[in-house]
């Protein structure tokens, strides 16, 4: 049974709500800058740290619960919202919807301001930092807020949180677990600690460009030097097939392969990537010629967009078109599966790929890249890549409307 | 510094802490559960109140107060011991 997308909630630095992230994806604008919130702070005498902050949130919240929840929980109430009354859940019965909230160690930022705002004054440490920093907080804000009964839980696969999230909660609804699951990517809140070891760890690029940030962000491209970092946080609601009216469906998830490859830390594994799709495609009944277009991983980092080349030559990709969201968002982590498969099915609604940025010497040139402009594409079966260090390999095949039953 | 003083420390603390109380009068005769703070704001408005005091005690020292008076007396007498 294929899950259907029935609703959608984004927030990044085009913007919050699907209206400013439609527009802007096809637009492409830059951007990136230094980096600026409060505990990004680069080291003594080194280059700030380049990337995507978000827009000030709008106040929707009452504002005794937005002073007790953080960045990344006040983000989560605002996408749940818009996904929320999209897909008209109220109309559901609560105890047949579920939450799986991907990303893990996610208030980082807030949690390292806390603990030096408190160093030397332990003593008077509000109680409310033992359950406010907890990943589930964002589990605890979302189901006190609108009437979720069936379970919630966080989930991890660091930069395939998202993805990882996504699947989830498909099992749940093919399960039949609940009727209803939704799955979001969390904003990962990154502090100067984390930004500062992704960097010396060769992960996250930046110095390059560091008088260009607009250039930094360059996935698949020959002059990368890292993943860029950009704020974001998505949901997108699952339903059982048959629940709603089809009118209303963006894309159906026909199929899904997650993998551990055996790696410890960041390097990538294409053997891995590889078991992923075709565990995907065969999971969704397809072959890979039924795959028109490819959303990328593709982060901008060196060793990990070559592998994902040599992925995708050995599974002769080279008929689709691809491109790369985080070219325009940046690298959201925990938030970047999802919010690229909001991408993804934006992209079917529309008829259009977005425009990769950056890509001016791709990679490998044998591959049907979209560059700096929007094309039209009728997307009919799309693959969506996603990895985690740690090992962790994910694919995904998203389906325009109606493709699920024809697939069988 | 007297216990009224430190009432009106404790309210303050209740209107940094519950925004919504705004416009509602607030007195030493109320009870801070009795105006919907909840029990995390309490410890919350407590601790804050103590750091304005210079007061470091248990926590477990300030219970039994039936309202903001008796918790600003329990906080005087643990400042002057």
């Amino acid at each position: 049974m294929a899950a259907v997308v029935t609703g959608i909630g984004v927030a990044c630095g085009l913007g919050h709500g699907k209206a400013a992230f439609r527009a802007g994806l096809f637009e492409a604008p830059d951007l990136f800058s230094e980096l600026k919130r409060e505990g990004r702070e680069p080291a003594e005498g080194e280059a700030s740290f380049l990337g995507v902050e978000m827009p000030e949130l709008p106040e929707v919240l009452p504002t005794r619960l937005a002073r007790s929840a953080t960045l990344s929980g006040r983000v989560a109430l605002t996408v749940l919202k818009e996904a929320w009354l999209e897909a008209d859940l109220d109309a559901v019965d609560p105890e047949r919807i579920g939450l799986v909230v991907g990303g893990s160690n996610l208030m980082s930022r807030e949690q390292a301001l806390a603990a030096r705002d408190y160093a030397g004054r332990l003593s008077y440490l509000p109680p409310r930092h033992g359950h406010m920093f907890l990943d589930t907080d964002i589990c605890g804000l979302c189901t006190s807020s609108y009437p979720i009964r069936g379970f919630s839980m966080t989930i991890g696969g660091a930069s395939a949180s998202g993805s990882v999230a996504v699947i989830q909660a498909m099992e749940a609804i093919r399960s039949g677990r609940v009727d209803v699951c939704i799955a979001m990517g969390a904003l990962q809140d990154l502090s100067a600690y984390d930004l500062h070891a992704m960097r010396s760890l060769g992960a996250m690029g930046s110095a390059r460009f560091a008088d260009k940030p607009g250039k930094a962000c360059r996935p698949m491209d020959a002059d990368r030097d890292g993943f860029i970092y950009g704020e974001a946080c998505a949901a997108v609601v699952l339903c059982r097939q048959g629940l709603t009216s089809k009118h209303k469906i963006y894309g159906e998830l026909l199929g899904a392969g997650h993998v551990a490859d055996g790696s410890r830390g960041p390097e990538p594994s294409s053997a891995g990537q590889v078991r992923a799709a075709k565990m995907a495609l065969s999971d969704a009944g397809l072959g890979l010629a039924d795959i028109d277009y490819v959303n990328g991983h593709a982060t901008g980092t060196p060793a990990g967009d070559d592998a994902e080349c040599e992925t995708y030559r050995t599974l002769d990709l080279q008929h689709a078109r691809i491109n790369a969201t985080k070219s325009i968002l940046g690298h959201g982590l925990s938030a970047a599966g999802a919010i690229e498969v909001a991408a993804v099915l934006l992209q079917i609604r529309e008829g259009r790929l977005h425009p990769t940025r950056n890509l001016e010497n791709p990679l490998d040139p044998s591959f049907d890249w979209v560059g700096g402009e929007a094309v039209g594409h009728e997307i009919r079966h799309a693959l969506k890549f996603s990895f985690g260090f740690g090992g962790i390999d994910t694919a995904l095949v998203i389906g325009a409307p109606g493709t699920g039953a024809r697939a069988r | 510094m007297d216990s009224n003083q430190i009432a009106e420390i404790i309210i303050a603390e209740i209107r940094e802490t519950v925004p919504e109380l705004a416009g509602q009068p607030i007195t030493a005769q109320d009870s801070m559960a009795e105006l919907g703070v909840d029990s995390i704001e309490r410890s919350e408005v407590i601790l804050a109140a103590m750091e304005k005091l210079g007061l470091k005690i248990p926590m477990v020292q300030l219970h039994g107060a039936r309202n903001i008076g008796g918790l600003a007396e329990l906080l005087l007498a643990k400042s002057a011991g």
